[in-house]
């Protein structure tokens, strides 16, 4: 059983299995219908998702939102993986202080306000599952820069989409000759394995040390070309910034989208008022 | 070339700083959110941490570059690349881990000095997490309104949260801030920072000394962090408030769904005609 439990984990770990679920993340679902859509509609629709349930208090309207975010979520089509991560958060975050909630002597009461809290979390973590998982990320960047946000940000988000996999596959590599190089202790008796795990932490540890020195030279890389072709200028540049932009267009499509969360919401706030 | 000054660090270079942190600590805290922990008995054990990555670039570098490409690593490559933004939650994140980053890398003026450099670590990381279980405690007793009127509950918050933050500070502090801060920081001296262009840290050189702006930076930037979850109190009067001046919040209610409706039949018509537009052009 432990064995077992050992190798399941070890499994998991693999880097192999995380970098394909990031990238199938990342890059594997650009033809839905959440991606077709204006970042920058998708945004306000966020704004309102992701702020209003947690000030909002009665059940029928959370429940509302959260079923239309459920929807949402289905029509981006997530990678199984941040799904699985969304509910092992909402349980760690509420069911856990229900368990422990009841330990401490509390009672039936304590389910209401765990559950409307619940509701929240989960409705505005699954909005934003729909907009920054379903989004590319690019686009993502193009709709933040249109509402002013720093620059920085979404150069950042660029940037991150294009190094991810060249990241990961460098530090992949570096591991692997780690390992390679290396004589890892025998872990068949209970000692050996916590020595093994102690081990593979270290060699994580130490694979940083190359890791930093390698983005320490890439990094200078890209800001001096960043620099060659104007980027500080071309950040405060209103000209750039509208070309830029130019492709950012709203469609009918959006517009339906958003005209039908209102009403959607609207019916919730009626039902919720007439109870 | 007195007008450069020794150590003084130009904007690029803050850039630098930047990129390197954001795609290190990113792509850490990419693995890490994916790992998933687990637990010998009550003590649990996670990958939790890679901490020290900013830590010891901040003591490097200029801090306040690091702390902020530490903190939109996170962000970026964790959260957005993810999908598993959390909205407000975030922002207090990003602040704590910025302070935490930032209070650290200022304490060291000589990254040679191991005793300095660990309790700089340790700091930063004791601040980011005691923030954190701070924004936790309250958040709880935000959120669910009649906190005090549910049996048990405060105290199960309290004990867990203050749990979660020993545990941490013992385990993911020493283990994965302290050692390999002290491990990497004598290493990289001296070898990392001619490949961005720049001098070593000395005690010249080194930012100035920390002065009262610190602490009150700190304090204000936490009081950010702490605001945005007491936004979430406030949110529930203003919309009590915006019920309070319609005449019934019914009617109020009916109004919107009817106006909802007019949106989606306005809507569908225009897509109607533009199809049918663009249909005549194909032809």
């Amino acid at each position: 059983m432990k064995k077992k439990l050992t190798e399941n984990i070890l499994d998991k770990i693999s880097i192999d299995f995380l970098r394909n679920q990031v990238l199938k993340n990342a890059y594997g679902n650009d033809d839905t219908v959440i991606a077709a859509m204006d970042p920058r509609m998708l945004l306000v629709w966020y704004l309102f998702f992701g702020l209003v349930p947690w000030f909002a208090d009665d059940i029928p309207f959370l429940l509302g939102c959260f079923l239309l975010v459920a929807l949402t979520t289905k029509l981006a089509r997530v990678a199984g993986m941040v799904l699985f991560l969304f509910v092992v958060g909402i349980f760690s975050q509420t069911g856990y202080l229900l368990v422990v909630t009841l330990l401490f002597g509390g009672d039936a009461s304590a389910i209401g306000p765990l559950l409307i809290l619940t509701l929240k979390v989960a409705t505005v973590s699954l909005a934003s599952v729909t907009i920054f998982s379903g989004l590319d990320p690019d686009k993502l960047a193009d709709g933040l820069m249109w509402y002013g946000c720093p620059e920085r940000l979404s150069f950042s988000i660029s940037y991150a989409y294009r190094m991810l996999p060249l990241l990961m596959e460098e530090f992949q590599n570096i591991l692997l000759s780690y390992r390679l190089r290396g004589n890892p202790p025998a872990h068949h008796t209970f000692a050996g394995k916590v020595r093994y795990l102690i081990y593979q932490v270290k060699i994580i540890m130490h694979a940083f040390y190359p890791l930093m020195l390698n983005t320490a030279k890439r990094s200078r890389t890209t800001v001096e070309v960043l620099e060659i072709r104007g980027y500080r200028y071309a950040a405060t540049n209103r000209e750039v910034k509208k070309i830029k932009l130019s492709s950012l267009k709203l469609t009918n499509n959006d517009l339906l989208f958003l005209s039908l969360s209102f009403f959607w919401v609207s019916v919730t706030v009626l039902i919720s008022t007439l109870i | 070339m007195s007008a450069v000054q020794k150590g003084a660090v130009n904007q690029s270079q803050k850039l630098m700083v930047f990129v390197l942190t954001m795609a290190l600590y990113g792509l850490a805290t990419l693995f890490t959110e994916l790992i998933p922990s687990f637990q010998v008995g009550i003590v649990e054990f996670s990958v939790e941490y890679f901490l020290f990555i900013p830590l010891t670039l901040a003591m490097l570098f200029d801090p306040l570059s690091a702390a902020l490409g530490a903190a939109t690593g996170e962000l970026v490559f964790s959260e957005i690349m993810l999908g598993q933004f959390g909205g407000l939650g975030e922002l207090e994140k990003f602040l704590t881990v910025t302070i935490g980053v930032y209070v650290a890398g200022r304490l060291v003026t000589d990254p040679r000095n191991r005793k300095m450099v660990g309790i700089a670590a340790l700091c930063g990381t004791g601040l980011q997490l005691f923030m954190g279980m701070v924004v936790d405690i309250l958040k709880v007793q935000l959120a669910v309104s009649d906190f005090e009127a549910v049996a048990g509950l405060p105290e199960s918050v309290y004990a867990t949260e203050g749990f979660a933050f020993l545990n941490d500070l013992v385990f993911s502090g020493i283990l994965f801030c302290l050692l390999p801060t002290l491990y990497l920081v004598p290493r990289l001296y001296g070898k990392i920072e001619p490949l961005l262009g720049m001098q070593p840290r000395t005690k010249e050189v080194c930012p100035e000394a920390i002065s009262w702006k610190l602490p009150v930076g700190c304090l204000i930037a936490f009081a950010v962090a702490v605001g945005a979850e007491l936004l979430a109190e406030s949110g529930i009067s203003l919309i009590d408030w915006e019920a309070g001046w319609a005449e019934s919040s019914a009617a109020l209610a009916a109004g919107m769904v009817v106006a909802a409706a007019v949106a989606v039949a306005a809507v569908l018509v225009m897509r109607m005609r533009t199809q049918k537009v663009s249909g005549e052009k194909s032809v």
